[in-house]
């Protein structure tokens, strides 16, 4: 009996000893897994329940946004990426793109302006304080402080400590040293409650003078204030009995359309410079993004900047703005695509359609103004005075602000597409009855054929043309 | 034959379970290891409200984070009212089709969570679509029939009714500041009187 069962057990299979070591190491292995898994879980839920920890509370117009960026770390991160360079979508992108290289016309439509010397595409909010530094559009005798405003996190802190006027007043080239941080989160953000605030004061005042009040403002317009602060149309003016100098002005006195911005210039007799090819008094119209899209369906449906330029994004358990501002053709599927549920070449392509017809549009209007230049300055040499010309004048002023106001927005229509095409035409048709005007004055003396208009197809070509007429000896136009 | 095969299978599986002929020492190693195992999967279970994906409460769909602004937008929409997300996004033809379906698709959702391969914009899978289809017509099949579109195989009721969860959808339907709270999963019961 005994030994039988003592047979049984010396039968049974045994596990090798080996086995034991294997056995272990999967269980180890699966341990590791779970606790991995666990892990996970427990740093998702975390993400989730505490979007931000603070770790150094931030000072005051504090204008280093790396501070900030301590406690909030996604959103510095994704602010970084406004560095990047390299990005082009059909008309925009983040490049240093020379707009005057390819399109040599504007040369001659901003000749006696720095930009018929300058203009490239604007780098990314990381660059905004080096660029403006370099730029040969900001070079003596030209120096207004004034051009800082939109370019640095250490304006905020500036205009506090000395106030606006002072500030605008001063020597471009003498703040240099104040202003070494680039546009940051100090521009839009209180240091204290992270809730966007209004830095500039001439935000504050054009609103003002509107008759709206900042602080009745809900956050979702806050969400495209913040970038009205400087993505609009601005001018800077001198007025010695008020003792103001080159004192930073948004013309929305009588409203934020075009032309109630063009009737304030006009009221108030405002000139950026004379074109010496016409000898016009002319309006440089600057990127008028805000106003142009106000008159957009977007605005009309309450979608704000941020929504489209800083979509919400997603890491894990934590969503945040992403503070990596850009065209939103350039991350469609965080930005159009949360209400348009297409697909991404969809989307591009509805988006580049816009801006191609408003492009081709604003070409036909930018030759008719350019041939409406030549034009007056054939009727000059012809021996037409400047009462004479007044009308064509006046009317080839109101068809270059008319361009310049969609052809220097950044959208390419796409802020609003009717109200571009709408301002595009106008524009077209101003030029083209300064043209009609024009042509009646050339005749009375006695020129009925066509000037001979200077060939300008290349940027070479423009230039030159530009630099002779405002040297003062321009090209016969007369046949 | 056969009853020897099975004998010798049930002999390897006790001797996998307890170890046998291994020294006392590893087995006492293995089956600590293995506790802690069991341990962790209890502790996991609990912490990822496991239970609840057997349930067909909407909760349970937001214990993944990134469901946070479906289920927002869900309950902004007109269906708020009457369904639930298992109404519309599993099967309902059979009890064991509906669990396979929350099990694959439950599987393929934590493998792409955890190893953070989840897209910014959710959309639905290939697998979803005639499931949704379905349940739509299973609701709706009154009005279907007196419907016939051209091409309705190829079309889907949500190609033009594409406002089901609410007309915003995916990140931008709710601010981060007003997102629901996530179903409790922590020690919460047994930190009574804390807030």
């Amino acid at each position: 009996m005994h030994q039988i069962s003592q047979k049984g057990i010396e039968q049974r299979p045994q596990l090798p000893f080996w086995s034991g070591l294997v056995i272990a190491a999967l269980v180890a292995g699966a341990i590791f897994l779970l606790c991995l898994l666990a892990v996970s879980i427990m740093e998702r839920r975390w993400e989730s329940l505490r979007p931000a920890m603070i770790l150094k509370p931030v000072a005051d117009y504090e204008p280093n946004s790396a501070e900030w960026g301590l406690n909030y770390p996604r959103q510095y991160d994704s602010y970084l990426k406004t560095r990047i360079t390299d990005t082009l979508t059909k008309f925009g992108g983040s490049s240093h793109r020379d707009y005057l290289q390819a399109d040599p016309l504007k040369v001659i439509l901003w000749t006696g302006s720095p930009f018929s010397k300058e203009y490239f595409q604007a780098r990314g909010h990381c660059y905004s304080a080096r660029d403006v530094a370099e730029s040969n559009r900001v070079s003596v005798p030209f120096n207004a402080a004034t051009c800082w405003t939109c370019k640095s996190s250490d304006v905020p802190r500036m205009m506090v400590k000395i106030g606006p006027k002072k500030f605008y007043a001063g020597n471009f080239h003498d703040l240099k040293n104040e202003m070494t941080h680039p546009v940051g989160c100090a521009d839009c953000h209180d240091s204290q409650t992270m809730k966007l605030q209004i830095t500039r004061p001439a935000l504050r005042e054009a609103l003002a003078a509107m008759g709206a009040d900042i602080n009745t403002v809900t956050h979702q317009q806050m969400r495209s204030l913040v970038c009205a602060q400087c993505h609009v149309e601005y001018y800077f003016k001198t007025d010695e009995h008020a003792g103001l100098k080159n004192y930073l002005v948004f013309p929305w006195k009588n409203g934020t359309g075009a032309e109630a911005i063009l009737g304030y210039y006009n009221d108030s007799n405002f000139t950026d410079f004379i074109n010496p090819i016409s000898k016009t008094p002319m309006i440089k119209v600057q990127h008028a993004d805000y106003e142009t899209y106000l008159t957009g369906i977007h605005a009309y449906r309450e979608v704000s900047c941020a929504d489209c330029h800083m979509p919400y994004r997603t890491e894990g358990g934590s969503k945040f703005t992403d503070h990596h501002v850009q065209s939103p053709l350039l991350n469609i599927s965080n930005s159009c695509a949360v209400c348009h549920r297409w697909s991404e070449n969809e989307i591009r392509s509805r988006v580049e359609s816009i801006q191609v017809n408003t492009t081709e549009s604003l070409q036909a209007a930018q030759n008719a103004i350019a041939a409406a230049h030549f034009d007056i300055a054939a009727a000059i040499q012809a021996g037409a005075n400047d009462d004479e010309l007044l009308q064509p004048r006046l009317l080839l002023r109101d068809a270059q602000f008319y361009f310049d106001y969609i052809s220097s927005a950044n959208g390419t229509g796409f802020h609003s597409p009717a109200e571009s095409m709408r301002l595009a035409g106008k524009a077209a048709d101003y030029a083209q009855q300064a043209r009609v005007l024009t042509a009646r004055i050339l005749a009375r003396f006695k020129v009925t054929s066509q000037p001979a208009y200077p060939d300008v197809s290349s940027r070479e070509e423009a230039a030159q043309i530009s630099r002779q007429f405002t040297e003062g000896h321009a090209p016969k136009l007369l046949p | 034959m056969s009853f020897e095969r099975n004998m010798k299978l049930l002999n390897l599986a006790i001797m996998v379970v307890t170890l046998r002929g291994l020294p006392k020492k590893w087995q006492a190693a293995v089956y600590f290891l293995a506790g802690l195992a069991v341990g962790l999967v209890i502790f996991i279970a609990r912490i990822s409200n496991a239970a609840s994906y057997l349930s067909d409460a909407p909760g349970a769909c937001m214990n993944c984070h990134v469901m946070t602004d479906a289920y927002v937008s869900w309950q902004r929409g007109s269906h708020s009212r009457i369904a639930v997300c298992n109404d519309c996004h599993v099967p309902h033809s059979n009890p064991v089709a509906k669990y396979a379906f929350k099990a694959s698709d439950g599987l393929r959702h934590s493998y792409v969570f955890t190893f953070r391969l989840e897209p910014q914009v959710l959309d639905l899978s290939k697998g979803a679509k005639p499931v949704l289809q379905d349940n739509c017509v299973r609701c709706h099949t009154q009005i279907m029939q007196t419907v016939h579109l051209p091409d309705s195989s190829q079309r889907k009721c949500w190609d033009c009714h594409n406002n089901i969860h609410s007309s915003v959808h995916g990140l931008s339907s709710s601010p981060a500041q007003l997102r629901p709270e996530l179903p409790r999963a922590g020690l919460h019961s047994v930190r009574k009187g804390v807030q």
